[in-house]
């Protein structure tokens, strides 16, 4: 690479930079329609027009009130030639290096052509004029031989109609033009610097923002991926667990039957011990693998029209051997009425067994479980009021309450308690036993069925489940 | 640094850099006061309500070299100080050809210096550019405060560093010219070595300064204003290559 294409280089990579300006034009610095105020404003308090033109020839700002010789030698055929002759080269004289410069007009007129100069650049020239320099005492001779057909009287008289200017006047105009135009220069670079920054910081912040959301996404995926492993692991390990638990099991069981010849006591008592601890351990591994099952979606749900009715009388009549034995009554009576449910009957089954197993669990001997049922309608909590009746067909639900008379539930423990593997204490695990993992199976298995769970008082005692559910539309 | 062959203009870009506070601002308007009407523009600043800068202040100064009849265009600008304009202090960076930085004298205030300077490494790092690359000086501000630290410990300081540092008081500009011309000098030296402006522009390196300097409004002799410089050096030197 040459050094000059080096340092073009550079330079092309500093002018991305902002506060540069590598070409600042008159035009991006000035409000045009102000511009045009401001040679007004001078023109109102001269009389002497004012206009302002970009370094490229572009005018910008045009106050002008035609003076009645310029009309008049402009009906001439020769006057009209040598008044676009003077025009064309005013417009091109740029002022000149340094200081204002001044073209006359064949009229006797003048113009006085003042460079715009910002940052140390010329960016573009006012020009003022014409205006009849007070020098001027007689109608030039320039004027009275443009044209064969010019009347002399008429020329002077409108030659006097000009605006008088000494230079004094025209160079305090200049200057205060230079000023005025030189402040708007700068307000109006700040202000394409400041929204160029503002621009810039923008666009900066959003580039962070982009990288800081393309690590949260990786790492997000990072952490699913290993989520699906871990629930694929989970999956593997209780199928394999289960295969040789099935036959520990069984053959427990055939040896507490006395198929292979009759137990002492003490044998069958250890026997009856493994069997159920067998059991036990088996609930431990179906939960679990039910879990990783809904953990990896891989569990899936096979949605029917269920009847309220059916599915808890089905609940009631499983469980009502086990709460007898602890002494337990066990109640169900949903009102008539209610909207089937939307769900997997299997699964739901799962879901108020598992409730209901619990309840009975943690409720003392002489208490009560009951199982309610009520139509929501809409959920309070789902909807607004707007659009009621339009939402409210597709967000009914059927809430169903399984209380309980039991020890109750901490408030600060309501969430967690779907938590898997948590229980209130582990001292619970001792006294009543459980996995720890059945309420977290509920809580899955409801968001399966786009359904809600939650934890209530039972007053004045026990806690309540309370379970919501879709509910099937009409032709469902 | 742009360079326009065309309209012989060579346009310079400085940053006054530094941890909130510290008197970047200040530097400058000393900057305005102390150059010659002809030479610099109208000092532009942009600041919140509390006279904090919240984009950034720039000052333009213009001057020609007669000899060669190129224009000299240095546009110095400050970064806002606070650490949670980052953004806005790389976009500032950005395209900087050399940078002054405002350190805070006191001693309660070293943390502070040191973090910024950091905060200018990481942010030229974002921009693609390593800080031994780019000529830089140090300035000592606010030497009238009580518990700063000694001329003496800066000196010792500054001899065991790479780069000039200077001392000053912007607030009264003392120090604010000699830092100014110790950053041009570092500034041109690499920019001539680089682009071999002697020859293109027709301006002798060593004649640079002081040029600038009689351009800019300086009377005392640069010869002078440059040696108030305790260590470091004013010859450009890259340094050395990052360890990886």
């Amino acid at each position: 690479m040459t050094d000059e294409a080096a340092v073009t280089q550079e330079g092309r990579r500093a002018a991305d930079a902002p506060g540069l300006d590598a070409h600042l034009r008159l035009e991006d610095l000035v409000d045009r329609a102000g511009l045009d105020e401001l040679c007004r404003s001078f023109l109102e308090l001269f009389g002497i027009p004012v206009r302002v033109y970009a370094s490229e020839g572009d005018l910008l700002a045009d106050a002008a009130r035609g003076h009645e010789i310029c009309a008049y030698v402009n009906t001439l055929t020769a006057g009209g030639r040598a008044c676009g002759a003077t025009v064309s080269a005013v417009k091109a004289n740029d002022g000149g290096e340094t200081g204002d410069a001044v073209h006359p007009c064949f009229t006797g007129n003048a113009y006085r052509i003042v460079p715009v100069d910002y940052d140390g650049r010329r960016i573009g020239r006012i020009i003022i004029g014409p205006y009849l320099p007070a020098a001027v005492a007689e109608v030039p001779a320039s004027l009275l031989q443009i044209d064969a057909q010019i009347d002399p009287g008429r020329a002077r008289s409108l030659l006097a109609k000009v605006p008088r200017a000494n230079d004094a006047t025209v160079n305090r105009m200049s200057l205060h033009l230079k000023r005025a135009l030189d402040l708007i220069l700068f307000s109006g670079h700040k202000a394409l610097l400041t929204s160029q920054m503002h621009l810039a910081s923008v666009r900066e912040s959003y580039r962070e923002l982009e990288e800081k959301n393309r690590k949260l996404q990786d790492a997000y995926d990072r952490l699913r991926e290993l989520d699906r492993l871990k629930s694929t692991f989970l999956a593997t390990v209780s199928h394999e667990l289960r295969t040789p638990l099935t036959s520990i099991i069984g053959y427990s069981e055939m040896l507490v039957e006395g198929i292979a010849g009759e137990l002492g006591k003490e044998q069958r008592e250890f026997v009856t011990t493994i069997h159920e601890k067998g059991g036990h351990l088996l609930a431990l591994i179906t939960g679990l693998l039910d879990l990783s099952k809904l953990e990896s979606g891989s569990m899936t749900v096979n949605l029917r029209a269920i009847d309220v009715h059916e599915l808890v009388r089905q609940v009631v009549s499983t469980l009502t051997p086990l709460a007898r034995k602890k002494g337990i009554t066990l109640e169900g009576a949903p009102p008539p009425g209610l909207p089937h449910l939307k769900a997997d009957p299997e699964r739901l089954r799962q879901v108020f067994l598992n409730l209901v197993e619990n309840a009975i669990k943690f409720t003392p001997a002489g208490g009560v479980v009951s199982i309610t049922a009520r139509n929501l309608g809409v959920d309070p909590g789902d909807v607004d009021t707007s659009g009621f009746a339009l939402l409210a067909p597709v967000h009914a639900k059927v809430e169903i309450r399984v209380a309980d008379t039991g020890i109750g539930i901490p408030a600060r423990e309501k969430a967690r308690v779907f938590d898997p593997f948590y229980q209130v204490d582990s001292s619970s695990t001792r006294e009543y036993g459980g996995t720890g993992l059945g309420l977290s199976i509920v809580k899955r298995l409801v968001d399966a069925h786009r359904g809600t769970v939650h934890i209530e008082d039972n007053v004045p005692q026990g806690a309540v489940f309370v379970v919501r559910l879709p509910a099937a539309a009409a032709g469902d | 640094m742009q360079l326009n062959f065309a309209a012989r203009e060579v346009t310079l870009k400085l940053v006054y850099y530094g941890p909130a506070l510290s008197g970047k601002t200040t530097n400058l308007r000393s900057l305005h006061e102390l150059t010659s009407e002809r030479s610099h523009g109208r000092l532009m600043t942009l600041e919140t309500r509390d006279d904090r800068t919240l984009f950034f202040d720039m000052l333009p100064l213009t001057f020609r070299s007669d000899e060669s009849g190129m224009s000299l265009r240095i546009k110095v600008f400050t970064v806002p100080g606070q650490v949670l304009h980052g953004s806005t202090r790389r976009l500032v960076l950005q395209g900087a050809d050399g940078v002054a930085f405002i350190a805070d004298s006191q001693i309660a205030e070293t943390e502070n210096n040191a973090a910024s300077f950091l905060d200018l490494r990481a942010n030229l790092k974002d921009l693609g550019l390593a800080i031994r690359d780019l000529p830089l000086v140090i300035q000592f501000n606010k030497r009238d405060l009580s518990n700063v630290r000694t001329d003496g410990e800066i000196a010792a300081l500054a001899q065991r560093g790479r780069e000039p540092v200077f001392s000053a008081v912007a607030l009264n500009g003392d120090g604010v010219i000699e830092s100014f011309l110790g950053l041009l000098a570092v500034t041109w030296s690499k920019l001539d070595a680089e682009h071999q402006l002697a020859r293109t522009l027709g301006i002798k390196k060593e004649a640079f300064v002081p040029l600038a300097a009689e351009k800019l409004g300086v009377t005392r002799p640069v010869s002078e204003l440059l040696a108030k410089c305790v260590g470091g050096s004013l010859e450009f030197v890259p340094g050395p290559e990052a360890k990886p």
